[in-house]
C-alpha cells in the first residue's frame, strides 16, 4: 500500500505533464478524424439516414424492404451470382497459379514476373478492362470470329459479357491476381517438412493435400474467397461499359442516383446502398477473421 | 517497401509477401515427378494467354483500320497506323477531361500528403498507441466502396449544393478512396526510419519543427512519399464511378462516351489510359525498389557507426 503511495507521488513530483502531455497529443489527429468524419463518416452514415426515410421523411423501414422486392430483387440474386462465381473462379485459379508460382523453380523469373502482374493487374478493373474485353470476346470480337471460323459460335445461346458467365470471364482479369497476392504468403508457409512427414507417413501427394495443405489453407481460401465477393459485388465501372441494363446492384443504385424516377423512390436506392455497405462490412469482418486462423501457421 | 507498395489492390488486406522458400518439391524416387506439374505449367500457360490477348486485341482494335468481318489472313496485315491513338487529341472534348483530371490528380496528391504525411509523423512520434486505430480508419474505404459513397454524396446534396457543384469537390473523396493505398505507403516508409532519432539529432542541432520535417523527414521519405503519390495519381487517373455518377466530365467520362461516337480512336484512347497506368506502376516499382536499396545500405552504415559508438563509450 505505502510503495503504492509513494511510486504515485514520485511520479508526480519527476515527470508531472506526462498523463497530460498523453492527452494533449490526442489532438494532433484532430485535422485527420474531422476530414475523415467529414467525407467519410458523414456519407456513410447519410445513406442510412436517407434509406430510413418514406416519402413523407419519417422514418421507416419500407425503403429497406423494397430493395428486395421487384428488379431490385433480381439485380440482387444477379449480383450475388457472378460476385460468388468470379469470387470461385479466383480462388481456384489463383491459388493454383500463386503454387506454380511459388514452386516452379525452372524459369527463375517466373515468381517475380507473377507478383509484379499481379500488383498491376489487381488494380486493372475499370474501362479499359471492358473495352479490352469488348474487343477480344464482343460480339464483333476477335476470339469470337475465330470460334466462329471452327465452327463454334459463342453467342448462338445467351452469352453476353454483360451476363453471369461473361462478367465472370471479365472480373477474373482483376480477381485472379488479386487471390495470388493474397494467398503467396500462405502457400509460402507450407512447410516442406510436413510433405516429407507424409510422405514418410505411407502419404500421397493426393493424402498430402488433403490432410494437411487444403486444412491449413483453408482460412486463406475462405478469406479470399470473401475479398474477392466483396470485390466484385461493389465493382461499377467494368459493368457499366459491358451491360445497358441496371442489372446488378452498383448500376441499379446509379440508376435511382440519376433521378429518372417518381418521387421519393430515390430513398429505395439509398436503402440499396445501405445494404451493400451491411454485406460489405460483414465480408470484411469475416475476412479478419479468418486472416486471423491463417496467421496461426506462420512463425 | 518496394514489394508491397505494388500490391496496390487491398493493401491492408494482403499480407507482405515473404521471400521465396527454397523447395525441392519432388520427394526423391517418385517417378511421377513428370506429371506432378502438369496442373500447374497448364494454368500458368492459359492464365499468360489470358491475362495478355485482351491486351493484344486491345491494341489491334485502336491500331488497325479493319471491321473484324473483314478480318481474315489477307487483311491481317493492312491498315495499321498510329492514327487512332492521336486522333483523340483534336477532339474538342479531349483536353478540358485531360486538364480536369491532371488537376484532380494535383489536388488530391496534395490534399493526401498534406493530411496524411502529419498525421503518420505524429502518430508514430507522439501516438504510437494509436496506430492500431489510424490503421482501422484507413481500412474503411473498403467497407464502403465507392457507389455506396456516392449515394451518401447524393443524400447531402441538398444541403452543400455550393460545395459539390464545384469539380474539384471530388478532390477530398478521391483522396479518401486512395487512403487505404497512401497511408499504408507513408506508414511503412516511417517504419523503415528510425525517425525518433532523426527528429532528436534534428531537434538538438536546433533546428525548428518546420526544417525538420523539410530537411530530415521528406528526404528520408522520398520513396514512400513517391509512391503514395503515384498511387494516388493512379486511382485519380482511373476513378469513374463517382465522376460518372455525379456528371463531372473527367477523362473516364471522356473514355467512356467516346468509344460510342469514334470506335477506333475510342480505343486507342483506352489502350492508352492502360499503358499509363501500367506505367505508373512500373515507375513506382523500380523508383522503390532502387530507394530501398539505398536505404538498407544506409541503415546498416548508421547501424555500424552507433555500435561502434556504443562501443567507444561503455
Amino acid at each position: 500500500m505505502t510503495d503504492i503511495i509513494v511510486a504515485e507521488g514520485g511520479r508526480t513530483a519527476g515527470a508531472p505533464p506526462s498523463v497530460h502531455r498523453r492527452n494533449w497529443a490526442w489532438l494532433g489527429l484532430v485535422p485527420f478524424l474531422a476530414f475523415l468524419f467529414l467525407f467519410l463518416v458523414v456519407p456513410a452514415i447519410s445513406v442510412f439516414t436517407g434509406a430510413l426515410k418514406d416519402t413523407d421523411g419519417h422514418s421507416s423501414f419500407d425503403s429497406m424492404r423494397a430493395a428486395f422486392t421487384g428488379q431490385n430483387l433480381d439485380a440482387f440474386w444477379f449480383s450475388v451470382r457472378f460476385s460468388a462465381g468470379s469470387a470461385l473462379v479466383g480462388v481456384v485459379i489463383g491459388t493454383v497459379l500463386a503454387y506454380a508460382a511459388a514452386t516452379a523453380t525452372r524459369p527463375r523469373w517466373l515468381r517475380n514476373l507473377v507478383t509484379a502482374f499481379s500488383g498491376v493487374a489487381a488494380n486493372m478493373g475499370g474501362l479499359p478492362l471492358a473495352f479490352a474485353f469488348l474487343t477480344l470476346l464482343g460480339k464483333q470480337g476477335v476470339l469470337t470470329k475465330i470460334f466462329k471460323a471452327a465452327g463454334w459460335d459463342l453467342y448462338g445461346g445467351d452469352f453476353g459479357l454483360g451476363e453471369v458467365p461473361g462478367l465472370i470471364v471479365v472480373y477474373s482479369y482483376f480477381q485472379i491476381p488479386l487471390m495470388v497476392l493474397i494467398t503467396l504468403p500462405a502457400i509460402d508457409g507450407l512447410k516442406q517438412s510436413w510433405r516429407e512427414a507424409c510422405a514418410n507417413l505411407g502419404g500421397t501427394t493426393w493424402t498430402y493435400w488433403r490432410r494437411v495443405g487444403l486444412p491449413v489453407l483453408a482460412p486463406s481460401l475462405l478469406g479470399g474467397f470473401l475479398l474477392l465477393f466483396a470485390n466484385s459485388f461493389s465493382a461499377y465501372a467494368t459493368a457499366r461499359i459491358l451491360t445497358q441494363k441496371s442489372s446488378i446492384v452498383p448500376l441499379r443504385i446509379a440508376f435511382y442516383l440519376g433521378g429518372d424516377i417518381n418521387a421519393g423512390e430515390d430513398a429505395v436506392g439509398f436503402a440499396l446502398a445501405a445494404w451493400m455497405i451491411i454485406i460489405m462490412v460483414v465480408c470484411m469482418a469475416i475476412y479478419w477473421v479468418a486472416r486471423r486462423r491463417a496467421e496461426r501457421w506462420r512463425a | 517497401m518496394s514489394d508491397h507498395s505494388i500490391h496496390m489492390a487491398m493493401p491492408d488486406l494482403v499480407d507482405p509477401p515473404t521471400a521465396p522458400t527454397v523447395m525441392s518439391p519432388r520427394p526423391v524416387g517418385k517417378p511421377r515427378a513428370r506429371f506432378a506439374r502438369l496442373i500447374p505449367n497448364t494454368v500458368v500457360i492459359v492464365c499468360g494467354l489470358f491475362f495478355v490477348l485482351p491486351l493484344l486485341t486491345l491494341a489491334r482494335f485502336a491500331l488497325q483500320n479493319v471491321p473484324t468481318i473483314l478480318l481474315g489472313s489477307s487483311t491481317l496485315f493492312k491498315k495499321w497506323s498510329l492514327s487512332g491513338l492521336t486522333k483523340a487529341f483534336s477532339d474538342p472534348g479531349f483536353w478540358p477531361a485531360l486538364k480536369l483530371s491532371l488537376q484532380l490528380a494535383v489536388g488530391t496528391v496534395v490534399l493526401t500528403l498534406g493530411l496524411l504525411l502529419p498525421t503518420a509523423i505524429w502518430v508514430h512520434m507522439r501516438l504510437p498507441r494509436a496506430r492500431a486505430f489510424i490503421e482501422f480508419l484507413t481500412v474503411l474505404p473498403y467497407m464502403i466502396p465507392a457507389i455506396a459513397l456516392v449515394a451518401g454524396i447524393f443524400v447531402i446534396k441538398p444541403h452543400a449544393r455550393w460545395f459539390l457543384n464545384s469539380d474539384f469537390s471530388l478532390i477530398p473523396f478521391y483522396v479518401v478512396l486512395a487512403l487505404p493505398f497512401t497511408y499504408r505507403s507513408l506508414d511503412a516508409g516511417l517504419r523503415a526510419i528510425d525517425l525518433r532519432t532523426l527528429v532528436d539529432a534534428s531537434r538538438g542541432l536546433g533546428a525548428g519543427w518546420l526544417t525538420t520535417l523539410r530537411t530530415v523527414i521528406v528526404p528520408n521519405l522520398r520513396a514512400a512519399i513517391l509512391s503514395a503519390s503515384f498511387l494516388t495519381g493512379a486511382v485519380v487517373i482511373g476513378e469513374f464511378t463517382i465522376a460518372d455518377t455525379l456528371l463531372k466530365e473527367t477523362l473516364p467520362r471522356f473514355q467512356a462516351t467516346f468509344v460510342g461516337r469514334e470506335p477506333q480512336a475510342g480505343y486507342g484512347i483506352n489502350l492508352l489510359a492502360l499503358l499509363l497506368t501500367i506505367g505508373l506502376f512500373v515507375i513506382l516499382s523500380v523508383l522503390t525498389r532502387k530507394r530501398d536499396y539505398k536505404r538498407k545500405s544506409f541503415t546498416r552504415q548508421l547501424e555500424k557507426a552507433t555500435r561502434m559508438t556504443s562501443d567507444a563509450t561503455s
